[in-house]
C-alpha cells in the first residue's frame, strides 16, 4: 500500500481504489482535503498474486469487491459516501 | 493513435444527447470519469466502467462496458452512476 502523509493520524484509513476511478479520486481528496493520513492501492494497477490479495482483502469488508472499498479502523465503507467518511473520521 | 478524453467525450456525448441521458455538470468530475474511461479503451480496447475491475476479456467484461448494464438501476437509485 501507498501511504499519504497527514496531520490527522487518529484513525487506520486504508482506500482500495482503481486508478481510473472517479469516486475514488474524491475520496483521495476528501482526505487530502482534509489532512488526514491514509493508505491506499490502486488495485488495477497490480499484477498476479498482489492483485488477488488485495481483491481477497476487499471481499472481506465488500463481498460485491466495488470500488472505492475503504477500511477506516477495520470497519468498510462502501463507495464515496461523503457524510459516513467524515463521521468516521471525525471531520 | 491513442485515445484521448476529447475523444470520449465526442462518442459518448452524441450518444447520451441521442438516447436522453446527461453527464454530470461538475468540470472535475466530468475530467474525471473521461480519463478514467480513455485509460480504459487504451488499455481493453473497450471502455470498461471506469469504476469496476474487469476481466480484460470483452465476453467476460460484456455486462460493465459503459455504458454498462447497472446504469439504468444506479441512475433509478442514486441519480447518477456508480
Amino acid at each position: 500500500m501507498q501511504k499519504v502523509e497527514g496531520e490527522k493520524k487518529g484513525h487506520d484509513v486504508k482506500i482500495y481504489a482503481l486508478s481510473t476511478c472517479m469516486w475514488c479520486k474524491k475520496t483521495k481528496k476528501l482526505l487530502d482535503d482534509n489532512s488526514v493520513e491514509y493508505e491506499f492501492e490502486d488495485v488495477d494497477l497490480l499484477q498476479g498474486s498482489e492483485r488477488e490479495d488485495a481483491l481477497s482483502e476487499i471481499e472481506k469488508l465488500n463481498p460485491k469487491k466495488t470500488f472505492p472499498t475503504i477500511a477506516v479502523d477495520g470497519k468498510g465503507i462502501i463507495g464515496f459516501k461523503e457524510d459516513e467518511l467524515k463521521e468516521a473520521l471525525g471531520l | 493513435m491513442s485515445i484521448t478524453a476529447d475523444d470520449i467525450w465526442r462518442e459518448f456525448k452524441a450518444e447520451a444527447d441521442a438516447t436522453g441521458y446527461g453527464f454530470t455538470d461538475q468540470k472535475e468530475e466530468l475530467a474525471w470519469l473521461l480519463e478514467g474511461l480513455a485509460a480504459n479503451v487504451e488499455r481493453y480496447g473497450y471502455p470498461l466502467c471506469p469504476c469496476r475491475m474487469g476481466a480484460g476479456d470483452i465476453a467476460a467484461d460484456r455486462d460493465i462496458i459503459c455504458p454498462c448494464d447497472y446504469r439504468d438501476p444506479d441512475l433509478n437509485e442514486f441519480g447518477q452512476c456508480y
